[in-house]
């Protein structure tokens, strides 16, 4: 499937925007300066998001995922290397030096993807003025056959995914994780005429 | 002014936060996990005002927001979500909610939006 430069542009506008909103959402969170890394964006064949999304996903991982319906529907996704996951929930609750996620570090992760993932897929749907409804985040800290499993995008006979990412960081480092979403190729239609409305917006209203 | 609030939030990390910003403000806070705690809650307690998430295990936010009008047509809610949409914020505003503030939650914000509906105004846009 080829895009115009033009519905690249605009695509591309869009997810920066939405990306930039959940960075800074972290940085609220926890008062540290979030880097982001340029979004990119890939198409896979099913049977190959695994194998891509192995690319993410070293040693241990902590996930927490999330399903979202609507005009564009698939699954959010904020991976975290799991010493960073350690770091982050130890940031946000009164624990310090933990070895593990015990219950309480896992709850706060939930909800810092909860809070992450809204703040980039509501973006999505306020720029594109579409409404998008969102599942119960789940955390998973099991390996990566069973996420995928869990996957809406792999239940419904589709045969390509579209996988928009970026890697970020914070404390030197210390905090690593991305932001992936996963939608059929059928809601990537719905986005990029979304995405055209939102350029006509921007010049018509400037 | 001191008022008891509960709030509903599936999230220990959301109900300790919101707690911690309302308590040194002189307010009683209840909690509830879920939308059938809450509704119970509700009904048992009488609070002046609801922190109520929306994406929540079970009931979903919306639906609470609506049985809790129907149990108390005068009840006074504020939406406490991460969901940023303005879709969304028109969809509660529509079903009775009096106010809407977004996660992450910042405290001038969370007591700005209680404050205003407590005095019997419109809570606005976080």
């Amino acid at each position: 499937m080829e895009l115009t430069d033009q519905q690249k542009d605009a695509l591309s506008e869009v997810i920066n925007i939405a990306f930039a909103r959940t960075a800074a959402s972290l940085s609220e969170l926890t008062g540290h300066r979030v880097l982001l890394d340029v979004p990119k964006v890939a198409i896979f064949p099913i049977d190959q998001l695994g194998a891509a999304l192995a690319e993410f996903l070293p040693a241990e991982v902590a996930t927490v995922h999330q399903v979202f319906t609507g005009p564009v529907t698939g699954d959010a996704l904020l991976l975290l290397n799991y010493d960073g996951a350690i770091t982050l929930a130890d940031l946000l609750t009164d624990e310090k030096g933990s070895k593990r996620l015990n219950t309480s570090s896992r709850e706060v992760l939930t909800e810092v993807g909860n809070i992450l993932l809204n703040a980039c897929l509501g973006m999505f749907g306020n720029l594109l003025q579409v409404h998008v409804s969102f599942s119960v985040p789940r955390m998973h800290l099991e390996t990566l056959d069973a996420l995928l499993r869990s996957l809406v995008i792999g239940s419904e006979g589709l045969r390509y995914a579209l996988v928009v990412y970026t890697a970020f960081r914070m404390r030197d480092g210390s905090v690593k994780g991305y932001l992936v979403i996963a939608l059929s190729v059928a809601s990537l239609d719905r986005l990029i005429q979304e995405a055209e409305r939102y350029e006509e917006r921007q010049w018509k209203t400037n | 002014m001191m008022a008891k609030i509960l709030v509903v939030d599936d999230s220990g990390m959301s109900r300790r936060t919101l707690r911690r910003i309302l308590e040194p403000a002189g307010h009683q806070i209840s909690e509830a996990e879920d939308g059938i705690a809450a509704l119970e809650q509700y009904f048992i307690d009488k609070p002046d005002l609801v922190l109520l998430d929306l994406t929540m295990t079970g009931m979903y936010g919306i639906e609470v927001l609506s049985r809790l009008r129907e149990m108390d047509s005068q009840a006074r809610v504020i939406i406490a979500s991460a969901d940023i949409q303005s879709s969304t914020r028109s969809l509660v505003e529509e079903g009775g909610a009096s106010a809407y503030i977004n996660k992450p939650f910042a405290a001038e914000h969370v007591l700005d939006a209680v404050n205003r509906v407590l005095q019997g105004g419109a809570g606005g846009a976080d």
